[in-house]
């Protein structure tokens, strides 16, 4: 069975339709690359699956055997989905182990009446979680700054946090929207391996948006192509590299002479 | 200067080691000697003064928690400090409820009350917030002014002081015992609050709203529950400021004047820090307190300070200070990788 299922999934903004009718199955336990060129939806892809935004209606979404059509964000993130930003979204006045902490927010074994008042529960509860949350941070090789607030990071220090915060949630499924993202390409390389790793680690499904082919092609079992808000191939990577619509989402139509001549005249 | 205040907190934190509320046991037996000591070098009129300080101590507090930790601009605070004024000082006087009684009966009112100025929360950010939130605030005033029964013009007179059996808490240096006794117990509940998954939820949704939800933090939820706690702040600094000698309470207690002085105490000490917002209350109240001859300019003045503050100082002192430990810690780090490496 899938753990992630859209069906006719759509979403538009006014007169635009950014998502239109897109059905996609996310296998468990593999990496899924959703590609496609600038403004083809894969963002709002996400957005939706996200609960960020509600989708049009007909739309469907299943997750892990439930309906999370209509929930809202925080009920989606508490059934075990986690996303990273393209633009990161750190919290950059918190300290980078509270930006963990809060994607371990979901995880608080003790109720809210009981963190106003701060039982020694409350205490016990929040050292095991800091003990935690410093391993994760000792793996992604950020623990050295964990009392530093996460504005003060470098560019690649943020990426790898805003991993660490998905991952804290302990999810099912992972997100990842263009984890690469100016990044240098040793570097990408390297992040792509901590990906593994953690998928590895913490036996997690991913579906990762990329630009950089070249990644997406030797890490995903999977490709899906969206090109305007519709899904127009997917597969395995050697059949995408091949697939005719996908050479024209991104590179355009070879026209005959005649038809350009045409064209030109504006016939 | 920072290197006081970095081992001053590393003294405090070594108290806090042996048990965790000893400092706060120390810092309370020694505030138990302030209104001797207050009487003795300036008189008791200073006392009066400080237990107003105390008042604007738990407001400025609570109006941390929802401005500062959870970024949600209010200007109605001071509306739900009148709530639980006037509910605190009528049940008293009408129905003769002990203090004891009444002031936690106003608190529940106040609760209710910050729901509803939360509620505009739900769907308004920043200014359109303030101004929701404003006319909630300011609204509360006009009706206490309107109204024969809440005291009108008037005000509210005879409000019977707070007793412990026979014993009537009625002088100033007494009731300094009463309202720092609510400050200390405001001050750790807002630490605590801070520490907790809350207090990280709150800041959360300062930083971000978009990424606090997908992080699984309901926040709406959490955005009416910022202005619920800061509203039993309020109304608790409310029933206080009711009982307290000479018992009287008039709606020019809480005007729009009296808001900006308290979102300058927060501004002041710094948004978002505990000990800052205590300080700029304390501040704030004193200068206001003593330059109460110029009464004409001092709108005007703080108007202009505030707006110093915003375009150049917008953490306050406490942010400075904290932005000046962290910097020494960051280096301090990487000094130590240096040496580690070299």
């Amino acid at each position: 069975m899938a753990l992630l299922e859209t069906r006719g999934l759509s979403k538009s903004f006014g007169g635009l339709k950014a998502v239109s009718g897109v059905d996609l199955k996310v296998q468990p336990g593999t990496v899924h690359g959703l590609i496609g060129p600038n403004g083809s939806g894969k963002s709002t892809f996400f957005n939706l699956v996200t609960g960020v935004y509600q989708p049009d209606p007909g739309s469907h979404i299943e997750f892990d055997g439930h309906d999370i059509t209509n929930l809202q964000a925080h009920g989606i993130a508490a059934l075990g989905m986690a996303r990273t930003f393209q633009l990161l979204r750190l919290f950059s006045e918190m300290t980078v182990l509270e930006n963990v902490m809060v994607g371990n927010h979901c995880k608080t074994s003790y109720g809210i009446v009981e963190s106003l008042l701060g039982t020694s529960r409350v205490r016990q509860a929040d050292q095991k979680m800091k003990e935690e949350m410093l391993d994760l941070l000792e793996f992604i090789g950020l623990a050295n700054f964990a009392d530093i607030p996460a504005g003060e990071l470098s560019g690649g220090q943020r990426r790898l946090l805003a991993l660490g915060r998905a991952i804290a949630m302990k999810p099912k499924l992972l997100l990842l929207d263009e984890p690469g993202a100016g990044l240098s390409p040793v570097n990408v390389d390297k992040l792509m391996e901590t990906i593994l790793s953690l998928k590895e680690r913490y036996k997690l499904t991913v579906v990762v948006v990329e630009h950089i082919l070249k990644v997406v092609m030797s890490t995903c079992e999977t490709i899906s192509v969206l090109d305007h808000g519709q899904k127009i191939a997917e597969g395995p990577p050697e059949m995408i590299k091949n697939d005719h619509a996908v050479i024209e989402a991104y590179l355009g139509r070879e026209l005959p002479d005649e038809e350009i001549r045409n064209a030109i005249r504006g016939q | 200067m920072i290197s006081f205040i970095t081992n001053f907190t590393s003294a405090i934190e070594s108290l806090a080691k042996v048990h965790r509320l000893l400092p706060w046991l120390i810092a309370y037996v020694l505030l138990l000697f302030l209104p001797n000591l207050i009487t003795a070098t300036f008189g008791e009129y200073y006392v009066d003064l400080a237990n107003r300080c105390c008042l604007f101590i738990l407001l400025a507090v609570g109006l941390n928690i929802v401005k500062g930790f959870c970024g949600q601009v209010t200007v109605g605070h001071i509306g739900l400090y009148a709530i639980g004024a006037v509910t605190s000082a009528l049940l008293a006087q009408n129905y003769g409820l002990p203090f004891w009684l009444s002031a936690p009966l106003a608190i529940l009112v106040t609760c209710f009350a910050g729901l509803v100025v939360g509620l505009p929360s739900v769907r308004l950010e920043g200014a359109y917030l303030a101004l929701a939130t404003l006319g909630l605030g300011e609204s509360v005033r006009i009706m206490i002014a309107v109204t024969p029964a809440l005291g009108s013009s008037t005000g509210i007179m005879m409000i019977p002081a707070p007793t412990i059996g026979d014993y009537v808490i009625e002088s100033f240096d007494h009731y300094f015992y009463l309202v720092m006794t609510a400050a200390i117990i405001g001050i750790y509940f807002s630490f605590v609050i801070l520490n907790s998954s809350t207090g990280r939820a709150f800041k959360a949704i300062r930083e971000d709203v978009i990424a606090a939800s997908v992080s699984g933090i309901n926040v709406p939820f959490y955005k009416l529950l910022a202005f619920v706690i800061s509203a039993i702040y309020a109304g608790l600094a409310g029933a206080l400021f009711a009982h307290m000698p000479p018992g009287y309470l008039h709606h020019n207690n809480f005007t729009v004047i009296e808001m900006v002085t308290l979102l300058l105490m927060v501004v002041l000490g710094g948004i978002g820090n505990i000990w800052g917002g205590v300080v700029g209350a304390i501040v704030v109240t004193v200068i206001y307190d003593q330059t109460k001859d110029y009464y004409f300019y001092q709108p005007l003045i703080f108007g202009i300070t505030m707006v110093f503050l915003v375009v150049f100082m917008p953490r306050g002192i406490g942010g400075v200070i904290e932005q000046a430990i962290v910097k020494r810690k960051f280096i301090e780090k990487h000094e130590e990788q240096n040496l580690g490496t070299s």
